[in-house]
C-alpha cells in the first residue's frame, strides 16, 4: 500500500518536472545585452541604456554586411531595477546581463554618486563581476548608441581597449575593493565619444562625419563614491607610475647629445614600492619606481650604442617619469585631495595603530604629505640597429 | 574499506558558506586555530569510540549511562544529525538557488538533493564511502586547479597587516569554522564499521587536519582576490574568486565547475549526515534494519529544511546561533561527559575481532 | 572439416559386461518404453536389436534425416549390427571407411577363422574391431538420443543392451575468420566460431597449462545446448567457480540459443542497465581474462563467450591495448575515457547551456547558436531529442540493412539527413554536431557498455531539460552511485578505482608496461596474485667492458 503511494507521488513530482521548468529560458527568448549605460537624467530619474546584440548578425555563416549588430533602448525609473522593468516594455524578450562586458556611467550619475549604480550590479548574480567600469563625460547613452568598425559593437571595442590596459582599466569588483577601503579612493576609467573615419566627400561638407567611435580618455578621479574630476591620458600615465601599473606605454626623452630630436622608450615592464615615514606629526612618502625599457625609435642622428649614452638616456627616462607622476601626484593632492594611489593602504600596512587614528581624515592628511619619488630607469634593448640608419652617412 | 574521504566531505562542502564569514585579512589564522580544537575534538570522539570496539554512538550510550539516559542522549543525536542534516539542505539548495538558478523553487533542491543521497543511503556505508572516493579527488583536484587559476588575480599586498585589529577577532572568528570541524563527532558513527579500527584515530587527525588546511586556503584564496572589506562583502566568495578567473581572455566562466563541486560534494555530505540519522533511528527504535527508514527520515529532513524561511536567517543562525549549541553539546560537550562517566566507571567494549 | 570429438561424461554408467547381460529392468517393455516421452528418457536398451531400433525410431519418429544402416558382421554372419546416425551431421567417410568397412569387411583380415560368438562380439569390436579414435559405451537410451542427435554415430550389437557411441562428427562450419565486432589493428584476428569445439580448441591453444580447465554441462531442456566452463586452477577463486556452477545449475529454461540466454539468467543484478557479465568473440582476450583469475563460459552455437566477473574498467580496455607498447595505448585509453564521457554527457551538457546556464559561454559562441537558433522553431531539448532518436532509428537501420545498401543508408543518412535538416529549419548546425559526436565517441569502446549510454544518456536528457545543470549532475551522481552498489559476482563493479586497490590502477586509465604488471588484479585472483617476478624492465646491455 505504501508503496503505491510513493510511487503516485513520484509520478506527480516526475510531471511537475517535466512540466514547468522554472529557470529554462530558451535561447531565443533571451536578449543579450553587450553594453550597460546608466545616466541622470534632468528630472532627477536613473536613465537606463542598454545595448542587445542582434545575433543574426553575428551568426558564424552570412550575417554582417549593413545590417546593425546591436539595438540599443533605454528606459527610466527612480532605481535601476525599477528602469530595467521599463526596458522590459520595450523589449520583446528578457534581458540578459551574463554577457555585458562594460558598464559606463553618464558624468551626472558620477557625480551623484555612484553608489545607486553598482549595488544592484554586485547583487543580481547575472552581471559579472569582472564588468568593466567606466566613466564618460557626457552620457553614457551616447557611448552606447556609437557603431564602431573594427568591432561589431561598441560595447565590445570598449571592452577590448581596456583590456589592453593601455590606460587604468577597472573592473566592477576592482572599483568596489577601492570604494571599500578607506586608504584609497577609486579612479575609474574615462571613455569618450571621438570623431573621425572617413574624410567627408565633396558636396557633402557640412554633414557630421560618418564615423564615430569610442576612444579612452584618461581617468575619472573619485571621491568616495562622487566623481570630483578628471585625469587626462599624461597624467593617468603619471597614475599608473604611482600604482605600480604601468605595464604599456612609451616614454618620450629628449636625445641626450641633440635635445631637440627625440627617442622613444617602450615600457617593458615597471614596478613601484611605496614607504610610507610617520613619526606621529609629519607623514613622508618614499616611492621608489623601477623601469625596464627598450629604444625603439630615435629622431636624432647621433649613435646611441655607447654606455655613456645608455646612461644618459636612463637618466633622461627617470626624470620623464618623475615629471609624469609629479604632475598627477598635485592634480590629486591640490587639486581634488584625494588619495587615488593607496597610499593609504600601504600606510595602514606599516602603522597598523596609527591608521585607526587617521583612516578617518585620511585624505586631509594625504594632501598635506610630502612624496618623494625616485627613479630608477633602465634601457635593455635597443633593437636591431646600432645607429639610426634611415640617413646617408655624414 | 573505508578511507579518509567519508569524513572529509563533512566539512570541505561548507567551506563556501563559512567564508560567509566576517572575514578579515586573519580569517585564515582564525581556522588554523579552530583546526585545533577540531583535533582535540576528533581525540576525544575517537578515544571514545575506541572504548566500544564495534559499537557506536548510539549503542555506546546506553552502555555507558544506562538505558533510559542512553536514549534521551540518543535522541538528542538523532536530532542534532537531522538539524544539521537539514541545515546542510539549506546551504545547498540556498547556494543554487541564489546563485545559478534563482527562479526554481529551493524544494526542487532539497528534494532532489534528498533522493540522491537517500538512494546511496540505502545502499549501504559502501556504497557511501565508494562514492567519495570517486568523487572526492575530484572535486578537490578541481578546487585546486581554479584556485590556481586565480593566482593571477591575487595579490600577497592584501592579506596584510597582519593581526590589525588585534588577537581578539580572531579568537572570535575561530567558532564558526570549528563548529564545522568539530563534526567529526559523525565519525562515532562509522568507526565501528571500519575494517581497520586501530587506525580510526589517525584517520580522523589526518581528515581533520586535511579539511582544515583546505579550509583556510579557500579563505586566503579568497581574501587575496577581494581584500579584506569587499570579501565580507559577498555571500557566497568563492563563488565570486571564481568568477573572476580569465586567463589569456579565454578561460573564463568557470562558474560551472564550482556547481559541479558543490553538487557532488552536496551529495556526499548529505549521505553521511542522513546514513547517521537513519542509523540512529533505527537503532534508537530497536529495529533489525535501517533501510525503510530511509524514505521517512527524507520526508522528514525535506520538511526540517522548510524551517529556514530566507538565506539571511540561515546565514545568521550559522553565524551566531549554531556555534555555541553544536560544539558545547554536541561536539565537545557530550562526547566529553561521555567518555568522564566511562573512564569513571570503568566501562569498557568487550574487543571484537 | 575435421572430427569433432566431445568428451562424454564420465558418469556414463553401463560400461562393461556388468549390465549387458539378461534382460533389461521392467520398466523398458518394447512396446510401451518410448512412446510417452517422460518415460523413455529413464529406460535403458534392450538386447534385442529389433526392439531397439523399433524403440529408436518411435522416439526419432519422422525425423527423416536420421539414418539407420542395418548390416553383418563379417566374422559371424549370424550376429547382425545397427548403425544409427544423422545425416548431415556426421563424417560420412568415418562411417563408411572406419566402421563399416572395418566391420563388415576386414575383420576376417585380422582373425582369420576365429569363431567370435555373439556373445564375445562387443568386446572383441570394442577393442579391436572399430578402427574409430573414440567411443563410449552405454546402456541408457537417452544418452543414445542424444547421442545422434549430436552427431555421433551409434552402433548397436544384437544380444547386447549397450551401444556404442562413435565420435564421428562432422559438418559445415563456418571457418574461423576475422572479428566483426571487435576489430584490431594489432593481434590476433581469430575470432571464435559457433562450433564449440573448436572454440575450446582456439584457448587451449594459447594456454598449454595442465591447469587450464574446461568442465562441460548441458542447458536447455529442449535445445540441450553444450556449455562449457573454462578456468585455470590455481589462480581463479574456487568460491567463484562454485558459485557460478550453482547459477548455472539453477537455469531451466526451454532453449539457450546463444550465450546471451545465459547472460541473463545468471547476471547479478538484472534492472541495472550495466551488464555484469562481459563477453568476446576473440580468443586472446578470453584467454587474457582467464590468466587473470575470470571464468569463461563458452556456448555451442554462437562465438560469443562470457566472462565473469566483470569490471567496469574491462569496458575501457581494448585487447590491442596490451600489444602496443604503453605510452601510446595509455592516450589511447585516455581518449576513450573522455570518449565515454563525451558520449553520456555532450547532449546534456549542450542543453544544460544552452536553454539555462548562458553565463558559461564565451558571448560570441553564445551569439552564434543564439542565431543558429533562431530559425528553429523547437526548444534546443526537442531539437536535440529529435536529432538523437533519428540517429539511433539510423544506426539501427544501418546494422540491420542488407551489405549494399547498408554503406548507403549510413553516409546518406548522416550528411544528408543532417544537411537537409538543417536547410528545413528543424535543427541548428550546432545541435547536430553535438549529436554526431556523441555518436561517434560512442563507437570507441565496448558496445555493450555503449548501449547501456545510449539508455542513460536519453535520461540525463530529461533530466537536464527540467533542472539544468544540476539535473545534469544529480542524474550523474545517480548513476555513479547505482554503479557504486553493483557487484559483479561479488566483485565490486568499480574496483579498482573504488575501492581502490593501488596496486591495480596500473591498469585503468593508462596501462602500465608490461615489466611493471607484476600482479594481477587483486580481488579477483584471489589465490595466486604473482604474475611475473619485479624487476623485469628491460634495460640496454651493459656496455661493452674493454676486452
Amino acid at each position: 500500500m505504501i508503496k503505491k503511494i510513493a510511487v503516485l507521488l513520484l509520478l506527480v513530482l516526475l510531471t511537475g518536472l517535466l512540466g514547468g521548468c522554472w529557470s529554462r529560458k530558451e535561447i531565443t527568448e533571451v536578449a543579450i545585452v553587450l553594453g550597460t549605460g546608466v545616466d541622470w537624467t534632468a528630472d532627477g530619474r536613473i536613465r537606463l541604456t542598454v545595448q542587445i546584440a542582434l545575433p543574426t548578425a553575428f551568426a558564424a555563416e552570412g550575417g554582417g554586411g549593413k545590417e546593425p549588430f546591436s539595438w540599443v533602448i533605454s528606459a527610466e525609473g527612480k532605481t535601476i531595477a525599477e528602469a530595467e522593468r521599463y526596458l522590459a516594455m520595450k523589449s520583446p524578450r528578457d534581458i540578459y546581463w551574463g554577457h555585458s562586458v562594460i558598464l559606463v556611467i553618464g558624468e551626472e550619475m558620477a557625480k551623484k554618486g555612484t553608489g545607486m549604480v553598482t549595488n544592484f550590479f554586485q547583487r543580481d548574480r547575472q552581471p559579472r563581476e569582472i564588468m568593466w567600469f567606466m566613466v564618460t563625460k557626457g552620457e553614457a547613452k551616447d557611448i552606447l548608441e556609437t557603431e564602431m568598425d573594427l568591432v561589431k559593437t561598441s560595447a565590445q571595442a570598449a571592452g577590448f581597449l581596456t583590456r589592453m590596459k593601455t590606460g587604468y582599466s577597472v573592473q566592477l569588483r576592482e572599483y568596489a575593493e577601492m570604494l571599500a577601503s578607506k586608504g584609497v579612493q577609486p579612479v575609474v576609467t574615462a571613455v569618450e565619444v571621438e570623431e573621425g573615419g572617413v574624410t567627408p566627400q565633396p558636396g557633402q561638407e557640412g554633414k557630421p562625419p560618418r564615423h564615430k567611435h569610442v576612444a579612452l580618455a584618461g581617468v575619472g578621479v573619485f571621491k568616495e563614491d562622487k566623481l570630483v574630476g578628471w585625469l587626462d591620458a599624461t597624467e593617468t600615465r603619471g597614475l599608473l607610475w604611482l600604482k605600480g601599473e604601468a605595464e604599456k606605454g612609451v616614454i618620450i626623452v629628449p636625445s641626450p647629445g641633440e635635445p631637440d630630436k627625440e627617442v622613444s622608450i617602450k615600457i617593458r615592464r615597471g614596478s613601484t614600492k611605496v614607504t610610507p615615514e610617520y613619526d606621529g606629526e609629519n607623514l613622508r612618502f618614499d616611492v621608489m619606481i623601477k623601469m625596464e625599457g627598450d629604444m625603439v625609435e630615435q629622431q636624432s642622428r647621433e649613435d646611441l650604442a655607447k654606455p655613456e649614452k645608455i646612461k644618459a638616456l636612463e637618466n633622461a627616462i627617470a626624470e620623464e617619469i618623475t615629471k609624469r607622476a609629479t604632475v598627477a601626484l598635485e592634480k590629486a593632492q591640490i587639486e581634488y585631495g584625494v588619495d587615488i594611489f593607496g597610499f593609504g593602504d600601504a600606510f595602514h600596512r606599516k602603522y597598523k595603530k596609527d591608521w585607526q587614528e587617521l583612516k578617518d581624515r585620511w585624505d586631509e592628511e594625504f594632501a598635506r604629505a610630502e612624496v618623494s619619488i625616485a627613479v630608477e630607469a633602465r634601457v635593455r634593448e635597443i633593437g636591431l640597429l646600432t645607429k639610426r640608419a634611415s640617413t646617408p652617412e655624414k | 574499506m573505508l578511507m579518509v574521504s567519508m569524513v572529509l566531505p563533512t566539512a570541505i562542502l561548507t567551506v563556501p558558506a563559512i567564508t560567509v564569514n566576517y572575514a578579515r585579512q586573519d580569517a585564515w589564522l582564525s581556522v588554523v586555530l579552530a583546526t585545533l580544537t577540531g583535533l582535540l575534538i576528533a581525540w576525544l570522539v575517537v578515544s571514545l569510540s575506541l572504548r566500544f570496539p564495534g559499537k557506536n554512538l548510539f549503542e555506546f550510550t546506553e552502555e555507558i549511562l544506562g538505558k533510559v539516559p542512553g536514549k534521551i542522549i540518543g535522541l538528542l543525536y538523532i536530532w542534532w544529525f537531522l538539524h544539521t542534516n537539514a541545515l546542510i539542505m539549506d546551504e545547498f539548495g540556498g547556494f543554487l538557488c541564489t546563485a545559478i538558478m534563482p527562479d526554481t523553487p529551493p524544494v526542487i533542491f532539497f528534494l532532489v538533493g534528498a533522493i540522491v543521497a537517500g538512494y546511496a543511503v540505502r545502499n549501504g556505508l559502501e556504497v557511501l564511502s565508494r562514492y567519495n572516493q570517486l568523487f572526492l579527488p575530484l572535486i578537490l583536484g578541481l578546487l585546486l586547479v581554479v584556485f590556481l587559476l586565480a593566482a593571477k588575480d591575487m595579490k600577497a599586498a592584501r592579506l596584510l597587516p597582519v593581526f590589525d585589529a588585534g588577537l581578539i577577532p580572531i579568537v572570535k572568528g575561530v567558532a564558526v569554522p570549528a563548529s564545522w570541524l568539530g563534526e567529526i563527532v559523525i565519525f562515532t558513527m562509522i568507526i565501528p564499521y571500519l575494517n581497520k579500527p586501530k587506525e580510526a584515530l589517525r584517520v580522523a587527525a589526518l581528515a581533520t587536519l586535511f579539511t582544515g588546511s583546505f579550509l583556510m586556503v579557500t579563505i586566503l584564496v579568497a581574501l587575496a582576490v577581494f581584500g579584506p572589506n569587499l570579501t565580507g562583502h559577498w555571500i557566497f566568495p568563492t563563488f565570486n574568486v571564481i568568477r573572476v578567473i580569465s586567463i589569456a581572455n579565454f578561460l573564463e566562466r568557470l562558474e560551472s565547475v564550482l556547481i559541479v563541486v558543490w553538487v557532488f560534494g552536496g551529495f556526499a555530505k548529505l549521505g553521511v549526515f542522513y546514513y547517521a540519522a537513519v542509523l540512529g533511528s533505527a537503532q534508537w527504535l530497536g529495529l533489525k534494519d535501517y533501510r525503510p527508514l530511509v524514505a521517512p527520515v527524507g520526508l522528514i529532513l525535506v520538511g526540517l529544511a522548510f524551517l529556514c524561511p530566507n538565506i539571511v536567517n540561515l546565514l545568521h543562525f550559522i553565524a551566531s546561533g549554531w556555534p555555541p549549541y553544536a560544539i558545547i553539546v554536541f561536539e565537545a560537550g557530550l562526547p566529553l561527559l561521555l567518555l568522564v562517566v566511562a573512564m569513571a566507571r570503568g566501562k569498557r567494549g568487550k574487543a571484537v575481532d | 572439416m575435421g572430427n569433432f570429438i566431445k568428451p562424454l561424461k564420465a558418469a556414463f554408467p553401463g560400461r562393461g559386461k556388468g549390465k549387458g547381460r539378461g534382460k533389461p529392468p521392467a520398466a523398458s517393455q518394447p512396446e510401451d518404453a518410448g512412446l510417452s516421452s517422460a518415460s523413455w528418457k529413464d529406460s535403458v536398451l534392450s538386447s534385442n536389436l529389433e526392439a531397439n531400433l523399433k524403440q529408436i525410431k518411435a522416439i526419432l519418429s519422422k525425423c527423416s534425416d536420421v539414418i539407420y544402416r542395418e548390416f553383418v558382421f563379417a566374422q559371424n554372419e549370424q550376429l547382425r549390427l545397427a548403425l544409427i546416425y544423422t545425416d548431415g551431421m556426421s563424417d560420412k567417410a568415418q562411417i563408411s571407411e572406419q566402421i563399416m568397412r572395418a566391420l563388415a569387411l576386414e575383420v576376417p583380415m585380422v582373425v582369420p577363422g576365429q569363431e567370435i560368438t555373439k556373445a564375445r562380439a562387443l568386446e572383441f569390436i570394442k577393442q579391436r574391431g572399430l578402427c574409430v579414435h573414440q567411443i563410449n559405451e552405454t546402456g541408457k537410451l537417452q544418452d543414445v538420443i542424444h547421442a545422434i542427435l549430436s552427431g555421433d554415430t551409434v552402433l548397436q550389437v544384437d544380444g547386447h543392451a549397450t551401444a556404442i557411441i562413435n565420435g564421428a562428427r562432422g559438418w559445415e562450419a563456418r571457418k574461423i575468420a576475422e572479428a566483426e565486432s571487435e576489430p584490431t589493428v594489432r593481434g590476433s584476428r581469430e575470432s571464435f566460431t559457433e562450433t564449440l569445439r573448436v572454440n575450446t580448441s582456439l584457448i587451449r591453444r594459447r594456454i598449454k597449462s595442465p591447469n587450464l580447465k574446461i568442465e562441460a554441462l548441458r542447458l536447455g531442456e529442449v535445445t540441450d545446448t553444450d556449455v562449457v566452463i573454462a578456468y585455470i586452477e590455481g589462480i581463479v577463486n574456487d568460491k567463484l567457480v562454485a558459485e557460478v556452477k550453482s547459477r548455472l545449475e539453477r537455469i531451466k529454461v526451454d532453449a539457450i540459443l546463444e550465450s546471451g540466454y545465459i547472460e541473463e539468467l545468471i547476471e547479478d543484478n538484472p534492472w541495472s542497465p550495466f551488464p555484469t557479465v562481459n563477453h568476446s568473440e576473440k580468443p586472446d582476450r578470453v584467454a587474457a581474462m582467464l590468466l587473470e583469475g575470470r571464468i569463461a563460459l563458452l556456448v555451442d552455437g554462437t562465438p560469443f563467450a562470457l566472462t565473469v566477473p566483470n569490471l567496469f574498467v574491462e569496458y575501457l580496455q581494448a585487447s590491442e591495448d596490451y600489444y602496443e607498447r604503453f605510452l601510446f595505448t595509455s592516450t589511447v585509453r585516455l581518449i576513450r575515457f573522455l570518449a565515454m564521457i563525451i558520449s553520456l554527457t555532450l547532449p546534456s551538457l549542450y542543453i544544460a547551456v544552452v536553454s539555462f546556464h548562458y553565463e558559461l559561454l564565451p558571448t560570441t559562441l553564445l551569439l552564434s547558436f543564439a542565431a543558429q537558433h533562431e530559425a528553429v522553431p523547437f526548444p534546443v531539448f526537442i531539437s536535440v531529442l529529435i536529432m538523437e532518436i533519428t540517429f539511433e532509428i539510423l544506426r539501427e537501420a544501418g546494422i540491420r540493412l542488407p551489405r549494399p545498401i547498408g554503406q548507403a543508408v549510413s553516409i546518406v543518412g548522416a550528411l544528408v539527413m543532417g544537411e537537409a535538416a538543417i536547410r528545413a529549419g528543424l535543427v541548428a548546425p550546432s545541435t547536430v554536431i553535438v549529436v554526431a559526436m556523441t555518436g561517434i565517441a560512442s563507437f570507441t569502446f565496448s558496445y555493450s557498455v555503449s548501449i547501456a549510454f545510449r539508455l542513460l544518456r536519453f535520461a540525463l536528457m530529461v533530466l537536464t531539460a527540467a533542472l539544468g545543470l544540476f539535473g545534469l549532475i544529480s542524474g550523474l551522481a545517480i548513476i555513479v552511485i547505482h554503479l557504486c552498489t553493483l557487484r559483479s559476482f561479488g566483485v565490486p563493479f568499480l574496483s579498482p578505482i573504488a575501492p581502490t586497490t593501488g596496486v591495480d590502477l596500473k591498469d585503468v586509465f593508462f596501462r602500465a608496461p608490461w615489466w611493471a604488471m607484476f600482479s594481477r588484479p587483486r580481488l579477483i585472483a584471489r589465490q595466486d596474485q604473482k604474475r611475473q617476478e619485479q624487476g623485469l624492465k628491460p634495460t640496454p646491455p651493459e656496455t661493452r667492458s674493454k676486452k
